[in-house]
């Protein structure tokens, strides 16, 4: 990016300097994996004047999610969002209330048809014609529908619009629904990313945007549309309590001596090894180390995971995925040519102590053939 | 003259909020507020397990 490139931007960033923007933009690109180059890519398609505006529609939401991205603490990121992203409308954030903010929206879609990234925070209420979320006299069903066809591509961001989250837990009184499930009824195909989290991490936010407008295609996704940079790892993978579970060590109630020794909240409900999602690498906040669910000594809870957050009691023990206590491990490379281990020895006994027991036991059988011919 | 003026959705707060008021000579002579999302925590929380109602109660507003 040349330098009177940058000075068109500067003033949208409150002073961050060139070198720290491209920072950004490199630590972005790391973050999903990418080669050192693509900072500098990312860093030319957000100084692009053609890069795609953004509608931000809420729903059955909290503001958590807005809330979340806001307090973000690089390099005044809310003006990443607000200024660079170009972002069209967004309720809690418009400056403009009532009919002047709907025009702007509308003005949007229109300038932009086939082109914008649509935002959605909030499950989407269907029962009852979708009369639980009116935006402007209309239903929020209706409007999502309406936009969700014109849009280049949607993310569903938040636990809410991904799986349905909060609203939709038993008995889920308003029929809270994804948005993919959403459009899938309507037969609307505009791709879905879900980036899920209660509230989801803004960097995984970000991070797809960026990714979206560099590279015009989405990132890679996993089987439940969540990007793969982000959510393809449970957070048992990359706890740093893991060496607790592997060595059996668990706090049992809040509070006792193990759990302020900081060790493994498996027993306390932790649902990490059941959920997909990077929080123990990225953190939360920008304010340091532990600062995580986990890492302040309550349990995950699954807010990233379909059918766990909000839907599996909080204190019920996780499924596990991976067991792999330490012991069992096989050698990473096979000792050769030392004769017989200990190991060896105790297969070979073993195997032939089986086969010992199953000759017995024909010999047994025949025995008893013997004595019913008799 | 008596004239009714809405304002929907009203920006910069959370959730969705409606506000409708009549206006005669150029003053307010009613106005009614009304909050236009419900996603019926109070029903989600009904029979649960109390050490997990904070978990829903906390998200009402994430403000």
């Amino acid at each position: 990016m040349k330098n009177k490139d940058f000075k068109v931007l500067s003033q949208h960033l409150g002073g961050v300097s060139r070198r720290d923007f491209l920072k950004y933009c490199s630590i972005v690109a790391a973050g999903m994996g990418l080669p050192l180059g693509a900072g500098a890519q990312i860093a030319e398609a957000v100084v692009n004047p053609k890069r795609p505006p953004v509608i931000w529609l809420s729903a059955q939401e909290c503001t958590g999610c807005t809330e979340s991205l806001l307090r973000a603490t690089h390099p005044t990121l809310e003006h990443l969002i607000l200024d660079l992203i170009s972002l069209d409308y967004h309720e809690t954030l418009s400056t403009p209330s009532g009919h002047q903010a709907e025009e702007a929206r509308a003005a949007s879609i229109k300038a932009n048809k086939g082109k914008f990234i649509l935002v959605v925070d909030g499950a989407i209420p269907v029962k009852d014609n979708g009369i639980y979320c009116m935006i402007a006299g209309r239903t929020a069903l209706d409007i999502l529908k309406d936009t969700a066809k014109d849009a280049a591509a949607i993310i569903a961001i938040g636990s809410c619009s991904s799986w349905g989250g909060v609203p939709s837990a038993d008995p889920n009184p308003t029929g809270a629904t994804p948005v993919h499930k959403v459009l899938a009824d309507a037969g609307i195909k505009t791709p879905v990313i879900n980036i899920p989290g209660c509230p989801p991490n803004p960097y995984n936010f970000l991070s797809t945007v960026l990714y979206y407008v560099t590279f015009k295609k989405l990132p890679e996704l996993d089987k439940l549309a969540r990007p793969m940079f982000a959510y393809g790892r449970l957070i048992h993978e990359n706890c740093e309590r893991r060496p607790h579970f592997d060595a059996g060590r668990f706090a049992t109630e809040f509070g006792d001596e193990n759990h302020r020794k900081g060790y493994c909240l498996y027993k306390l409900g932790c649902k990490g090894p059941e959920t997909h999602a990077n929080c123990p690498s990225i953190l939360f906040g920008d304010t340091g180390a532990g600062t995580w669910p986990v890492g302040t000594g309550h349990p995950c809870f699954g807010c990233t995971e379909k059918g766990i957050g909000f839907h599996k009691p909080l204190f019920s023990r996780a499924s596990l995925h991976m067991v792999t206590p330490p012991d069992t491990y096989p050698h990473t490379q096979e000792q050769q040519g030392k004769g017989a281990t200990i190991a060896g020895v105790v297969v070979a006994a073993a195997a032939a102590g089986a086969a010992f027991a199953a000759v017995n036991k024909v010999a047994g059988k025949l025995g008893e053939d013997e004595k019913g011919k008799k | 003259m008596s004239k009714r003026i809405v304002i929907d959705p009203i920006t910069r707060i959370e959730g969705h909020l409606r506000i409708e008021c009549e206006t005669d000579g150029g003053k307010v002579t009613k106005a009614w507020s009304s909050g236009q999302m419900w996603r019926g925590i109070e029903n989600i929380v009904k029979g649960r397990d109390a050490r997990e109602v904070w978990l829903f109660t906390q998200r009402i507003c994430g403000v």
